[in-house]
């Protein structure tokens, strides 16, 4: 009766093992894994040494897929034919089409090895002085709050005459502030078109400015007085 | 700027909702189970070995559980094609069998059913089919490496296969020897074992036997053998001899002396008696002692099988172990007459839960009459109250120096000693009302996991003869916002043992489990009892939308009868009769067919409401109906999706949709069927490939957004692999934007409810999974993620941004972004981070419920199968609390570094206009 039945019915015996390594030390480690075929309707459990065995397996292309709670391991595609004694093993990259012919012959029995542990936690983020000032936001507030203070000494270091140059430039760029600010293209093409009519132009705009800052200051002292 | 937007969506893309380490524990807690023991066979009882108790369950768990303190030492999950038939247990190993008859006669046509185990060698015998009768085939394995030794079949003439065999073992010192017992006719014959399976059959002549029997100490070298007339003898294999012999002619080795114990419940001292028997062989007597013990039968029902510590009995019974398995699930360890701990294993077979919300917590007001007090009175209670204030002020203090304020991730339990039933800050502290198979009903407190309440659910009139509850459905139909506090009604089949079918109601208090129909709470408290609201099945049962939240349940002749059956409901349930529709499934024999309902009074047919069917939805023959699912309608707080070019897709939100799954085996397919319920037209249909003949395909409808899960076993054409795949649907009015048909409000008879734009992708998985949900918020305006739960035992999200159907297949234009599409990839990330279940191992996830809380961020998963988990979980981040990231030391140290700095300056300042104002 057995005979008749296993010339029937060719079923191989699939075997493998699970290659310990760094990650996965041992089965203390691995824990509870089971070795599946497809959607699982053929499976084996890993053992203790690492072996594990999957029985009657009826000729087909299948992939081998580990279950395994706190490791991956890569998936694998079976050849088992009824020709040949032994089933072929093949690489399978999840994702990529099962008969790809490229694909070369990986050992018999089958290696399994853990490829990473799952990490479930993402680290909390703690305070950290250091790290709080070396954000960029943080280390252009200081550098303004530094320039800040320094300012009027380096001002003092400097030369009347380049500080008058300074001066001007300072006076053109804000004058060209108060063009785009005023939305008066015209002005402003004029004011970068010819530098000779910009230097006339400025101290119309100083005179047009000075006063009224210095009427508001006066304003803003005598509102404090009161 | 683009740049930083890209970031932000990678950033985004790969998880929104991180779990700490620190948060294990406190935001979630897992409760592992191995399910109710097999009592039925000794092979797979309880037994004591050692300090462990060994036992096979109804889940199929072989465990070991710790005697001494009830914790589980290890566990071992069979799948469900792979029923464990026996176990047995030597030295430091646990050996099992397991399998259906089918696949062991499959390889070698023997059916397995008894294993022996000594430390080299591994016995496996079974029933092998001969010509004629039964034969019996040994099987011996080596217990290091799993190689079969040999296999033989012995020459025995048993002649039916209820006649059962005994394998028995002795153990001399370090050997065991193993045995086996058969009767042959009526005359008992033995053969013993060694590894390679040689040895003779010796026959017990003289004496006629008509069954033998184990009676738990096979492990001893004992058995029964039943004469014709009903008497017994026990039988012995002595291993040094290699003889079989009736027991009173044997005396016993160093091992002990076997005693036989029982247990029994004692009507009149309303305890149960252990009685046991020492037998002292030697000097051919036998003494009995007993002891009674304060079992609950009222909140544990009947003790159904009864394991003892051999090793622990003595003359005064001190130190005496007892196991107890009870009809409710609850496995028992007695020590004397106290009960060590309790394991409620019901919890791993829950058929129905449902979370209901807690009461807040009531501020005491002590000062009713506020208006009439004096002067002083009103001093006085100030002064009273402001006893409170430096406490306050301290707490005050602490808290703006710590900056702990109750976020997402605080725990919810209440650490304080007067356990008062009240919910946190933000709703995460909810009861979950759980019934299960074992005929009791659970109130778990989700903050922690424990046990608030159980109530056993008594069998009325069923009792007498027998019967089992099987809860069909759970409602909440008072919440916490109603005067009478939470309630719940459990709707349940009763299926007594002489086959009659009914319908049973219990109505409870959510809060205590107190019955809720009861007039006068009994005390103690007696079995729930239930109503009897139908004689006989059950076909559909539902909820009412009213204020009174009647239960409508439709009988086998589909009448509608009410729970509560008052006239208001009754006039109430008349007033929503016209918008009653109903799916039912017809089991005509080869014709499935979806038969849509409506209600109707004909007072010549019936005094009830009947349904009557107003369309038919026939699948082909043999197209079997594996489940229906109504669509989990949460809030919808958005009819549209607005796209990146300033248009809206309107979601298509029929309110009446129902989700089919069906199995086609002829063509191996299984069917997905989206339904109108009024018209029974069809919406979406999908078949996909049954993989091995089996349909486990998983789906979830939520608004309109269906998910569907199967294995996709076509693999021959290009491009093509095996594997699990995730399909993602949604549903959108019209033929595309800004095409709106009001599909919420339209007339279901319209024409338009079929005007309908589908957008479908697909999604491969690396692992398959076994129970799939959507979460659910408070106000739906939080995206929704998907749940689910796989087979790699761990609960795992699926990001909304991932499944979303329209995900663009090149580079996402810049509209595209602004939707916050990403590419499309036909590979979900396995990203550890979305498993929500992390180091808990959840096994055989049936069903996964989620609830919204307080917070419109956060929504509580609750999953249960063997094991029970809960979290919590935020898919669009906590957007509605203080972000944990938020950096309080940061914000303080900031201004605090402003204030120095204008403190620095303003002397500054102030000097530099004096010299202005000198030298102007």
């Amino acid at each position: 009766v057995l005979l008749f039945f296993s010339s029937v019915i060719f079923a191989v015996e699939l075997h493998g093992y699970i290659q310990w390594n760094n990650l996965c030390p041992n089965y203390g480690a691995l824990a509870s894994a089971k070795v599946l075929l497809d959607a699982g309707k053929m499976s084996g459990r890993v053992t203790q040494n690492g072996n594990f065995s999957i029985l009657d397996v009826p000729p087909g292309t299948y992939v081998l897929s580990v279950l395994s709670h706190d490791y991956s391991f890569d998936h694998v595609r079976i050849d088992v034919s009824s020709s040949e004694p032994l089933p072929e093993v093949r690489p399978y990259i999840f994702g990529t089409p099962l008969l790809a012919t490229t694909s070369f012959s990986l050992p018999y029995p089958i290696v399994l090895t853990p490829r990473h542990k799952n990490r479930y936690f993402s680290p909390r983020e703690s305070f950290n002085l250091l790290g709080m000032f070396q954000s960029p936001m943080m280390m252009i507030m200081a550098l303004t709050g530094v320039l800040m203070l320094a300012m009027p000494y380096i001002i003092k270091q400097l030369d009347p005459e380049t500080l008058d140059g300074l001066k001007g430039r300072q006076e053109k760029a804000a004058s060209l502030e108060n063009s785009i600010q005023s939305d008066d293209p015209r002005r402003l093409s004029a004011l970068l078109s010819s530098g000779e009519e910009t230097k006339a132009s400025t101290p119309v705009v100083k005179s047009n400015t000075g006063p009224s800052t210095l009427q508001q200051r006066k304003g803003g002292k005598g509102n404090k007085r009161r | 700027m683009r740049c930083l937007r890209q970031l932000f969506l990678v950033s985004l893309g790969v998880t929104a909702w991180a779990l700490h380490e620190s948060d294990v524990g406190v935001v979630d807690w897992n409760t592992e189970l191995i399910g109710v023991p097999l009592h039925g066979s000794p092979h797979t009882a309880p037994t004591f070995h050692g300090d462990y108790v060994l036992t096979a369950t109804s889940n199929n768990v072989l465990a070991a559980l710790n005697a001494t303190d009830g914790s589980i030492v290890w566990r071992s999950i069979y799948d469900a094609e792979d029923p464990i038939m026996a176990f047995s247990h030597h030295d430091k190993s646990v050996s099992s069998l397991s399998g259906p008859g089918g696949s062991t006669l499959r390889t070698s046509l023997v059916l397995y059913s008894h294993i022996i185990a000594d430390p080299s060698t591994m016995y496996v015998v079974g029933f092998a089919k001969s010509f004629a009768s039964y034969t019996l085939h040994v099987t011996t394995l080596s217990v290091t490496t799993g190689k079969i030794i040999a296999s033989v079949n012995i020459p025995a003439n048993i002649k039916d296969e209820r006649s059962k065999f005994v394998a028995v073992s002795s153990q001399t010192g370090p050997t065991t020897t193993a045995c086996v017992n058969w009767l042959e006719g009526d005359v008992l014959k033995a053969a013993v074992l060694a590894p390679d399976l040689k040895g003779q059959i010796m026959a017990l002549p003289g004496v006629k036997y008509d069954r033998i029997s184990d009676f738990g100490l096979s492990t001893n070298g004992q058995f029964l053998a039943i004469k014709e007339g009903g008497a017994a003898h026990v039988m012995h294999f002595d291993a040094q001899a290699s003889s079989l012999r009736p027991i009173w002619e044997f005396s016993l080795n160093r091992d002990g002396q076997p005693r036989v114990a029982r247990v029994y419940w004692s009507n009149s001292h309303s305890k149960a008696i252990h009685q046991s028997l020492a037998i002292h062989l030697s000097e051919g007597k036998a003494s009995a002692s007993g002891f009674a013990f304060p079992f609950q039968t009222l909140d544990h029902g009947v003790i159904r099988h009864v394991a003892f510590d051999g090793s622990s009995t003595s003359e005064t019974h001190e130190n005496t172990r007892t196991l107890l398995t009870t009809t409710t699930g609850s496995i028992q360890l007695w020590q004397h007459d106290k009960m060590q701990w309790v394991r409620e294993e019901a919890l791993a077979s829950i058929q129905v839960a449902e979370f209901v919300e807690l009461p807040e917590k009531k501020v005491v007001m002590s000062h009713a009459a506020v208006d009439e007090e004096g002067y002083f009175e009103r001093l006085q209670r100030q002064l009273s109250d402001a006893k409170n204030l430096p406490q306050y002020l301290a707490n005050f203090a602490r808290r703006f120096a710590t900056g702990s304020y109750a976020t997402a991730t605080t725990s919810a339990a209440f650490s304080s000693d007067e356990d008062t039933l009240t919910r946190d800050a933000f709703g995460f502290r909810q009861i979950i009302v759980a019934a299960t198979s074992y005929g009791k009903i659970f109130g778990i407190d989700s903050s922690n996991g424990r046990v608030l309440w159980s109530r056993v659910l008594g069998l009325g009139w069923a009792a007498k003869v027998g019967g089992t509850i099987i809860p069909t459905k759970i409602f909440v139909t008072r919440t916490v916002s109603d005067p009478e506090g939470p309630q719940i009604v459990l709707v349940t089949q009763r299926r007594a043992d002489n086959s009659l079918v009914d319908t049973v109601l219990f109505h409870v208090n959510a809060l205590t489990g107190d019955d809720v129909r009861e007039e006068y709470q009994s005390i103690p408290r007696a079995a729930l009892e239930g109503l009897d609201a139908v004689m006989g099945p059950l076909v559909d049962v539902f909820m009412l939308p009213n204020e009174n939240r009647t239960i409508v349940m439709l009988d086998e002749y589909l009448q509608a009868r009410l729970y509560p059956d008052t006239p208001l409901a009754l006039a109430e349930f008349e007033s929503f009769v016209p918008s009653i529709h109903l799916a039912l499934r017809a089991e005509v024999p080869g014709q499935r067919q979806i038969l849509g309902h409506q209600l109707a009074l004909n007072l010549e047919l019936s005094q009830f409401y009947v349904a009557y069917p107003t369309w038919t939805l026939s699948l082909p023959p043999e197209e079997e109906i594996r489940a229906i699912i109504p669509n989990t309608r949460g809030p919808v707080a958005s009819i549209g999706k607005v796209l990146g070019n300033r248009m809206t897709l309107y979601k298509y939100l029929n309110p009446h949709l129902t989700l089919v799954l069906t199995s086609f085996l002829p063509s191996s397919t299984c069917g997905i069927y989206v339904l109108d319920v009024i018209k029974g037209s069809v919406i979406y249909h999908v078949s996909v490939p049954a993989a091995g003949g089996v349909c486990d395909t998983q789906a979830t409808l939520t608004e309109n957004w269906l998910v569907y899960h199967y294995f996709d076993d076509e693999f021959s054409g290009t491009g093509q692999s095996k594997g699990y795949r995730v399909v993602s649907v949604e549903f959108y009015e019209g033929d595309g934007p800004d095409d709106k048909t009001k599909s919420s409000e339209l007339s279901s008879y319209s024409n338009k409810t079929l005007h309908i734009s589908a957008y479908e992708q697909s999604f491969i998985m690396p692992h398959g999974i076994t129970a799939i949900s959507p979460t659910s918020t408070k106000f739906g305006v939080s995206t929704k993620d998907i749940i689910v739960a796989n087979r790699k035992n761990s609960i795992q999200s699926i990001p909304r941004r991932l499944l979303n159907p329209r995900r663009p297949k090149h580079k996402p234009t810049s509209e595209e972004q602004e939707e916050m599409l990403v590419q499309y990839d036909a590979v979900l990330p396995d990203d550890a981070r979305l498993v929500l279940s992390h180091n808990y191992e959840v096994a055989n996830v049936r069903r996964i419920v989620t609830s919204p809380s307080l917070l419109e961020s956060t929504s509580l998963v609750f999953v249960y199968g063997l094991d029970l988990f809960f979290t919590r979980i935020a898919p669009s981040g906590t957007f509605d609390v203080l972000s944990e990231n938020f950096n309080k030391v940061q914000l303080v140290l900031t201004v605090a570094g402003l204030g120095i700095a204008i403190m620095v300056t303003k002397p500054m300042v102030r000097r530099k206009r004096l010299r202005e104002r000198w030298y102007q």
